[in-house]
């Protein structure tokens, strides 16, 4: 037999002036089922949860409906405060009668009859509620950061000076990410290789990480606390272990080809470290270009090596399972491919049309031409430069509709770079608006236009050779007129996209991702790191477009999360999960699928069905700990044999019927 | 091979099969005292097997009654024609049995004396363990599948909702339509729960409706249009069609779409890809 205390909230004034909350407890009161109902000021206030405390005792009452704000506000408060009482505090349910009512009604007849319903619901609900249990569940104390860019870094320095162990791993031989590519950053200057190798070496140096480059995760099983991730270890070739990183098999290895790291600017040899800062400083074979691995012709670099035994050609790739409690994915972004999406800018048919990146390297003092500017095409010094902005951003036609958010910066530092070091040049800026939301942003651009960069308000229509050299057509807004430049070497700041395989990736975590491919953060204000994942989070640029000091306060942020989590030894789990009731559950799998959170499995069990005594059957599992209670799965069963506890159908259906009583 | 040839095939493959001990009884057609009408005959040896029939009166389809045995550890023998080698491929996709509880005696077929083989579109069996003679030409694709879903669409929103009020002021709430359904494999259907607030017991118009919109959701994209819940209907209520026009918009969204095809496809409905088409978003 139910005994229902219904307790409604004034919440000041903000429910209490427009509601009429002495009617609503009235209400109430007659309400099937409700024992004893009451109003007060401040029902979260400590003197309001001894009231209800008192009311428990005095009442005898066995479930608790409370008449007050979201329950996203205080459903935790008062499950709390009945753990100090004999009820189960899962016997609650909250009526929204603030969001849901006095802040979206006028005050009135109407909005009080409209708490009431909430209220009759609620009170419907309470009454087929069941106590529910959570339950504990152990956490590994190791941490997995994937994608070794500054976000990673940072991340992964953090939770280690925590005290907590880590993974880091890095598909490409280094770590460093796009930022070590770049030359200086905005808008202060400083050498992006001289304040990021740094803590790449710390990252080597820290007894609490362990590096992994050249690696990839390959399969993911498991939930928050207790993740095991398959680790492929790709063949490098090069027994690390004893390599001394002289460098020799780089000098002497007859293969040359394109460098990834320099834009195409330079070549590489097939045994090669991706930049001579890398780290780990040493070098790994490229299997796709190696002679030796390819043909079988060639072994130089195993003959030239003065350590014996360190070449091994005949190395394998590994796969093996590791432990974790949690995840960061920082797996960054790359520059979209402009040509295919802007025929009328050449579509890689200039040589001297260039993308912001491939400008980084070509003003990189440790770049191919040592930070002397020369246009691609014969290596003279440009004097008159166009650059381009918003080159498939903004641009839901062609390219993402998304802003990239740091190319108005970095093209005012483009620019500035350009009139600092080539004498007499010209740099003409077109672009869309500037946006320069940032500590020193505004400044920077103000001061890039004393510098005498000549912005241009208009998208290019056209780049095309006249024979003598490129032009850039476009209009000028401002003037309401073509203007037609004549440029020597041209920029394109284009947009950002999520890097290669993220997708991928992010799925075998069961994370998702938005419509521009973006890493989802669960809640775009109040949980920017977390994933819908738990124990999954994010960093960095692969949650949207970036720049550095914004990835590096995420990437802290994430890891102040990750080490929340690892500091505990074992954590609850929430008992509003998916339930099977194997006697329905014909074992069709349709949930399977449809879990974002992967949870559910099929199993074999032996039951009697029938003349058949112990018959095999298929059926459905939930695993506790993976299930987020998202109720996908109940939808998708057909006979109903899965229900979400806490949220029934039979008990969504009596809140539903309690309405139009 | 002509339809006696083929009646005798049938009848010396399940005596060879049944003699082999490969099946504990073969399922196929038998007489009755009509000759437009054939029974279900269950045959557990070579002279049972000797009384199987082939002819256009063979119209009802076999694969439900696997689910009789599904958990027996004896194998069951069965003749499939496109329509029953599809229903066996969604059974073993929805873990009735294993592939390896049946043996499937492949019967190419171009159609008896069904309404439904007017829209058939897969003649031959897309599953056996023998195929009992050779493939015989598959239809021309589309030509008749949605001819009803069409003349449905054709209508207007009132005709539309006037013609589906008349069929479902007919349905008697028999659930013949579900016990024939060889998709129809829930443990316990929800029409037969006593608690399911949202369909109601009465017999209304509203709620015979809600039983039958149900109903096609629920076998929709696991339905292998073979018709059995329309044969079976006592009022002659046209639910094919109803099922037939989700098919097609299923179809319009992912290409071509038919179930049961092989053994692996999930159901399109219940299954989520990055690579869906969201153009009504």
């Amino acid at each position: 037999m139910s005994k229902i205390g219904v307790f409604v909230c004034h919440c000041g004034t903000n429910i209490s002036s427009v509601v009429d909350v002495y009617k609503v407890a009235e209400a109430a009161a007659q309400m099937p089922g409700v024992s004893y109902a009451a109003e007060y000021k401040y029902m979260c206030s400590e003197p309001g949860q001894q009231m209800i405390l008192d009311a428990i005792k005095e009442h005898g009452l066995n479930r608790i409906v409370i008449a007050a704000c979201s329950p996203r506000m205080h459903e935790t408060t008062f499950r709390k405060m009945l753990k100090k009482s004999k009820i189960n505090e899962y016997l609650l349910e909250i009526a929204n009668i603030r969001e849901q009512d006095a802040w979206v009604h006028p005050p009135g007849e109407e909005a009080t009859e409209k708490a009431i319903d909430l209220v009759r619901m609620a009170v419907a609900k309470v009454a087929k509620n069941e106590p529910l249990k959570s339950s504990l569940i152990p956490i590994t104390k190791k941490a997995l950061v994937v994608g070794g860019g500054i976000a990673g870094i940072q991340a992964a320095l953090d939770i280690a000076d925590a005290g907590h162990e880590v993974v880091l791993l890095e598909r490409e031989p280094s770590i460093g990410g796009r930022m070590v590519m770049l030359d200086k950053t905005f808008p202060t200057l400083d050498c992006s290789a001289c304040i990021s190798t740094p803590k790449m070496v710390d990252v080597s140096a820290h007894p609490n990480i362990k590096l992994l480059t050249y690696a990839e995760v390959a399969a993911v099983k498991g939930y928050i606390g207790n993740f095991t991730v398959t680790i492929r270890q790709k063949a490098k070739y090069v027994n690390q272990d004893i390599c001394t990183g002289c460098g020799i098999c780089e000098d002497k290895c007859p293969k040359k080809v394109t460098s990834e790291f320099n834009k195409g600017l330079s070549d590489r040899p097939a045994i090669y470290k991706l930049f001579p800062q890398a780290v780990p400083a040493k070098p790994v074979i490229d299997r796709e270009t190696c002679l030796m691995l390819q043909n079988g012709k060639c072994g130089i670099c195993a003959k030239v090596c003065p350590v014996e035994g360190c070449i091994d050609y005949e190395a394998k790739d590994v796969e093996y399972d590791e432990d974790f409690g949690a995840v960061i994915l920082a797996t960054g972004y790359k520059l979209v491919d402009w040509g295919g999406m802007y025929d009328e800018y050449g579509a890689g048919r200039y040589p001297d049309v260039i993308d912001g990146l491939t400008f980084e390297r070509l003003v990189n003092a440790s770049g191919p031409t040592e930070g002397h500017i020369q246009r691609p095409s014969d290596g003279k010094e440009p004097k008159t430069v166009v650059i381009v902005k918003c080159v498939g951003s903004r641009d839901p036609k062609k390219g993402k509709p998304y802003c990239s958010r740091a190319c108005c910066m970095y093209a005012a530092k483009h620019a500035h770079q350009i009139l600092d070091k080539i004498h007499g040049a010209r740099v003409f800026i077109f672009y869309i608006d500037v946006r320069t939301p940032g500590k020193n942003y505004e400044e920077f651009y103000d001061q890039t236009r004393k510098d005498g960069a000549v912005y241009v308000r208009g998208r290019v229509s056209r780049i095309y050779s006249d024979g003598e050299g490129l032009v850039c057509q476009g209009e000028d807004t401002l003037l309401n007129k073509q203007v037609r430049v004549k440029a020597d070497l041209v920029v394109l700041e284009t947009a950002m996209e999520p890097n290669e395989g993220a997708g991928e990736l992010t799925g075998l975590f069961g994370a998702s991702r938005d419509v521009n491919g973006w890493i989802q953060e669960a809640h775009p204000k109040l949980r920017p790191v977390e994933t819908q994942v738990g124990g999954v989070f994010l960093a960095g640029a692969c949650q949207g477009p970036k720049d550095i000091p914004d990835t590096v306060a995420q990437a802290s942020a994430a890891a102040a999360k990750v080490i929340g989590l690892l500091n505990q030894d074992e954590m609850e789990t929430s008992p509003m999960i998916a339930a099977i009731d194997e006697s329905k559950c014909s074992g069709c799998g349709a949930c399977e699928p449809i879990c974002p959170y992967r949870a559910i499995t099929l199993e074999t069990i032996r039951s009697r069905e029938g003349r058949f005594t112990n018959a095999e059957r298929v059926i459905a599992k939930v695993n506790a700990g993976l299930c987020q209670g998202c109720g996908a799965c109940t939808v998708a069963c057909r006979t109903g044999a899965i229900d979400l506890l806490g949220f029934r159908n039979a008990q969504i259906l009596t809140e539903v019927d309690a309405l139009w009583q | 091979m002509n339809k006696n040839e083929q009646q005798q095939k049938m009848r010396e493959t399940a005596a060879r099969l049944l003699d082999a001990g490969e099946a504990a009884y073969v399922i196929g057609f038998g007489e009755t005292r009509f000759p437009e009408k054939t029974s279900i005959l269950f045959a557990h040896n070579a002279e049972e097997a000797d009384r199987f029939v082939w002819n256009d009166a063979c119209v009802q389809s076999l694969a439900k009654y696997l689910l009789e045995d599904r958990f027996a550890d004896y194998r069951v023998g069965i003749f499939a024609r496109g329509c029953e080698s599809r229903a066996i491929n969604r059974m073993i996709k929805d873990n009735q049995f294993k592939r390896d509880h049946v043996h499937i005696l492949g019967i190419p077929c171009e159609g008896v004396n069904a309404k439904r083989c007017a829209s058939c579109a897969v003649h031959n069996p897309v599953v056996y363990d023998e195929l009992l003679w050779d493939a015989v030409p598959e239809p021309n694709p589309e030509t008749a599948r949605f001819a009803r879903a069409e003349a449905v669409e054709a209508m207007g929103p009132e005709e539309r909702y006037a013609y589906w009020s008349d069929v479902y002021s007919r349905c008697i709430r028999c659930y013949a339509c579900r016990q024939a359904c060889p998709v129809c494999s829930c443990r316990e259907c929800y029409v037969d729960m006593d608690r399911q607030g949202f369909q109601g017991k009465r017999h209304s118009v509203s709620d015979n409706q809600t039983f039958g919109v149900t109903r096609a959701f629920h076998v929709a994209d696991r339905c292998i249009e073979c018709g059995e819940c329309e044969r079976v209907c006592p009022m002659g209520l046209p639910i094919l069609g109803q099922t037939q026009k989700i098919i097609k918009d299923i179809t319009q969204l992912s290409g071509d779409y038919q179930a049961g095809m092989n053994a692996e496809d999930g159901n399109f409905l219940g299954a989520f890809d990055l690579d869906d088409k969201d153009d009504f978003m």
